[in-house]
């Protein structure tokens, strides 16, 4: 029974890598590798440089010293904070929140094998992104100071610890937002208020955590011994890694112990979480006047009606509205002293401001993807949509014109920040605001297109669409590319052109792509949206 | 006022319909009777311009599905078996879009709201989100919102499950 829930919730994680759900024919071998591949080379490429990166640089300085155990606690701390980010977003509707929660509780099966299958889902996210993070360093280990088995022992179950650990901060935040989103009334907002808030939190302890590591790395005798001294547990974690016997044991008992607790935990909550309708009372409609309006206003008015309802639809296709106004404040205050002091100091021309501004922008703008999951968000109500007597472009349009709304201005506000800040020239100022726009208008139409060449109907969780589909991961990182691919190509050109060719060339060619994109989108994109 | 001749729609090998002619006048009141898999939805579906089909014609007041379904669309209203709605919006929001999207102006369909949601006894719940409805309280929506624009052609799949005697 829990082996078919299991492989239920496996299927439909990836499912995507398998099948193509368009044609719905099982994908060839080779289509196969090529999806884990551009995940792999992604998720591994990004996290897992960065780390093995930092494993490099301190490893030998570390274990030369008798610090082994700290080297893989300082790794094992940054997989459990990286672990807990890559998951907490999709735990409180990945436990609660799922479509077919009805009809699992209907059949004979005992509650503890459906919370241990949603679970699963939520812990095989938070284990990609933390072994992505971990294993790095244990790989760096062994070429540094030569391969051990007791290491390699310990350092798997020092691995599946951290996992465990994710878990069980994931779940408890998921849990805290179930239990007060169902005695609110405004979910989503409040959702996301409180994820924000998290958030927040996260990244002050993130950088606290980076001056914290930058200052241990540099006093590493020195914070050693004190860490040994006062905080044992991180010591003792440590000792796991090394391969220590007592140290190893401990762990596998905390690695069997917290999720049994958790598990018990929630089967014991998760009826009430999972169906309850929430205390609050019902709200009595009372008849006001209504005025009509257009049919472009009435879509764009049900897209936003869909976004604002959904804290995860929030969450993870639109933090760019609120990190673009963040940045633009910031480097208002501090972007003369971090991003002019570092041009000046490696002698390179203003130029490059310019376009690592904009290159900025454009990453930033990149967390808002609204538009790619949101046909597959049509979901089961898809006949609706279909049925209504306007032309499938307007539906489509619609759609593009919400990732729009919400960034546009968000985009204007960092770029005039920045122009701010950094008072460059009058044909600069005007590149990085055009091209910011640019881009911003490409990416929802990017977003548009990979939307309808990859929709997922037949999710039971929303979930699926947004966070963990094909067309959200490529809209999300082929913009991220595209954005750092700006930077990048100023510095391989710019012995031949000037900051402001440059950005006229991107300005050009980024202008191209959408024309070409809004044209398919136009004629070929609507016609498949028609076909579903 | 429905105009089929020779519908025929496979899905792959299988023929779904096969060169379904039908006329339907103005008034007239049809239905389809027949076993699991006849095609009954999918000749409705397609009557409702959602779904495409291999051959024939499908004309509603003179037009054409294929070639002026935005025309059919604004003379008919669909009610699926399975009323899967916006569950995000409210039950009143929903029908305010319905409302825009037809261009039933304001004073229009406030009168038609009242009405229909007096009738089918849904007014207290229209402030509640779709989400929280019962099945039976989705198809009286549904049916609100066909309702709604004076449609004049309605198909309605299997319109009464879920509703309860008086409605």
């Amino acid at each position: 029974m829990l082996g078919l829930l299991v492989k239920k919730q496996l299927s439909e994680i990836f499912k995507e890598y398998f099948v193509n759900s368009k044609k719905n024919v099982k994908r060839s071998k080779l289509s196969v590798c090529l999806m884990f591949f551009i995940f792999a080379l992604v998720v591994v490429g990004f996290i897992g440089g960065m780390n093995a990166f930092i494993s490099d640089v301190i490893c030998t300085a570390f274990c030369s010293i008798d610090l082994t155990w700290l080297y893989f606690s300082i790794f094992a701390l940054l997989s459990i904070l990286l672990g807990v980010f890559g998951s907490v977003f999709s735990t409180y509707s990945g436990l609660y929140l799922a479509k077919d929660n009805d009809l699992l509780l209907s059949m004979p099966i005992p509650v503890g094998y459906i919370v241990i299958s949603r679970i699963i889902n939520v812990y095989l996210m938070g284990a990609l992104y933390s072994a992505v993070a971990f294993i790095p360093c244990v790989i760096v280990y062994f070429i540094k100071m030569g391969f051990s088995f007791p290491v390699l022992v310990g350092c798997t179950v020092m691995l599946v610890e951290v996992t465990v650990i994710v878990l069980v901060l994931s779940c408890l935040l998921g849990w805290a937002v179930a239990k007060i989103s169902k005695k609110l009334k405004n979910k989503s907002f409040i959702t996301v208020i409180i994820s924000l808030v998290f958030i927040a939190v996260y990244y002050v302890f993130y950088f606290k955590a980076q001056e914290i590591l930058s200052n241990v790395i540099e006093n590493a005798a020195k914070y050693g011994k004190i860490i040994k001294e006062s905080a044992g547990i991180i010591y003792f974690f440590g000792k796991c890694g090394e391969g220590d016997a007592l140290a190893v044991a401990v762990s596998v008992a905390v690695s069997v112990i917290l999720p049994v607790i958790t598990i018990f935990v929630l089967s014991k909550t998760f009826l009430k979480l999972a169906i309850s309708t929430g205390g609050q009372k019902k709200k009595v409609y009372v008849e006001k006047a209504e005025k009509q309006s257009s049919v472009g206003l009435a879509l764009f008015k049900k897209e936003l009606a869909g976004f604002t309802s959904s804290a995860n639809y929030m969450l993870n296709c639109g933090l760019g509205v609120l990190l673009l106004p963040a940045a633009g404040i910031f480097m208002l205050i501090k972007g003369q002293s971090y991003l002019g002091s570092l041009v000046a100091s490696l002698s390179l021309e203003n130029g490059v401001i310019s376009v690592v501004a904009v290159a900025m922008i454009c990453l930033l703008a990149s967390m808002n993807d609204m538009a790619a999951p949101s046909v597959s968000l049509e979901g089961r109500s898809l006949w609706l949509t279909q049925s209504l007597p306007v032309s499938m472009w307007c539906i489509l349009r619609a759609k593009i014109l919400l990732q729009l709304v919400f960034t546009l201005p968000a985009v204007l506000f960092c770029g005039v920040c920045i122009l701010t800040a950094f008072r460059l020239n009058p044909i600069s100022n005007i590149l990085i605001i055009a091209v910011s726009l640019a881009f911003t208008v490409f990416n929802s139409f990017f977003g548009m297109f990979l939307g309808v060449k990859m929709p997922n109907f037949t999710w039971t969780n929303e979930i699926k669409p947004i966070k963990q589909s094909a067309c959200v991961f490529i809209a999300l990182f082929g913009a991220f590319l595209y954005s750092a691919a700006i930077g990048g190509g100023y510095f391989v050109f710019r012995k031949y052109l000037s900051s402001e060719a440059y950005l006229a060339i991107v300005l050009g060619i980024t202008l191209t792509l959408s024309l070409i994109l809004y044209s398919y989108l136009k004629t070929k994109g609507t016609k498949k949206f028609e076909a579903f | 006022m429905l105009y089929i001749e020779n519908l025929t729609k496979k899905f792959g090998e299988v023929n779904a319909v096969c060169d379904l002619s039908l006329h339907i006048n103005k008034g007239e009141i049809y239905g389809f009777i027949g076993h699991n898999g006849a095609g009954k939805t999918t000749t409705l579906k397609s009557i409702a311009g959602i779904q495409d089909f291999d051959n024939g014609t499908i004309k509603i007041g003179g037009k054409s599905v294929k070639d002026d379904p935005i025309e059919c669309k604004k003379m008919l209203a669909y009610i699926p078996d399975n009323p899967d709605l916006y569950e995000f919006m409210t039950g009143i929001k929903f029908l305010n879009f319905i409302a825009d999207v037809y261009g039933v102006s304001g004073t229009e369909r406030k009168e038609k709201i009242r009405n229909y949601s007096e009738r089918f006894e849904i007014t207290d719940s229209l402030a509640s989100p779709i989400s929280t409805y019962s099945h039976g309280m989705k198809q009286k929506l549904a049916i609100i919102a066909a309702w709604i624009h004076s449609p004049r052609l309605i198909i309605m799949d299997e319109p009464f499950v879920g509703l309860d005697p008086k409605a």
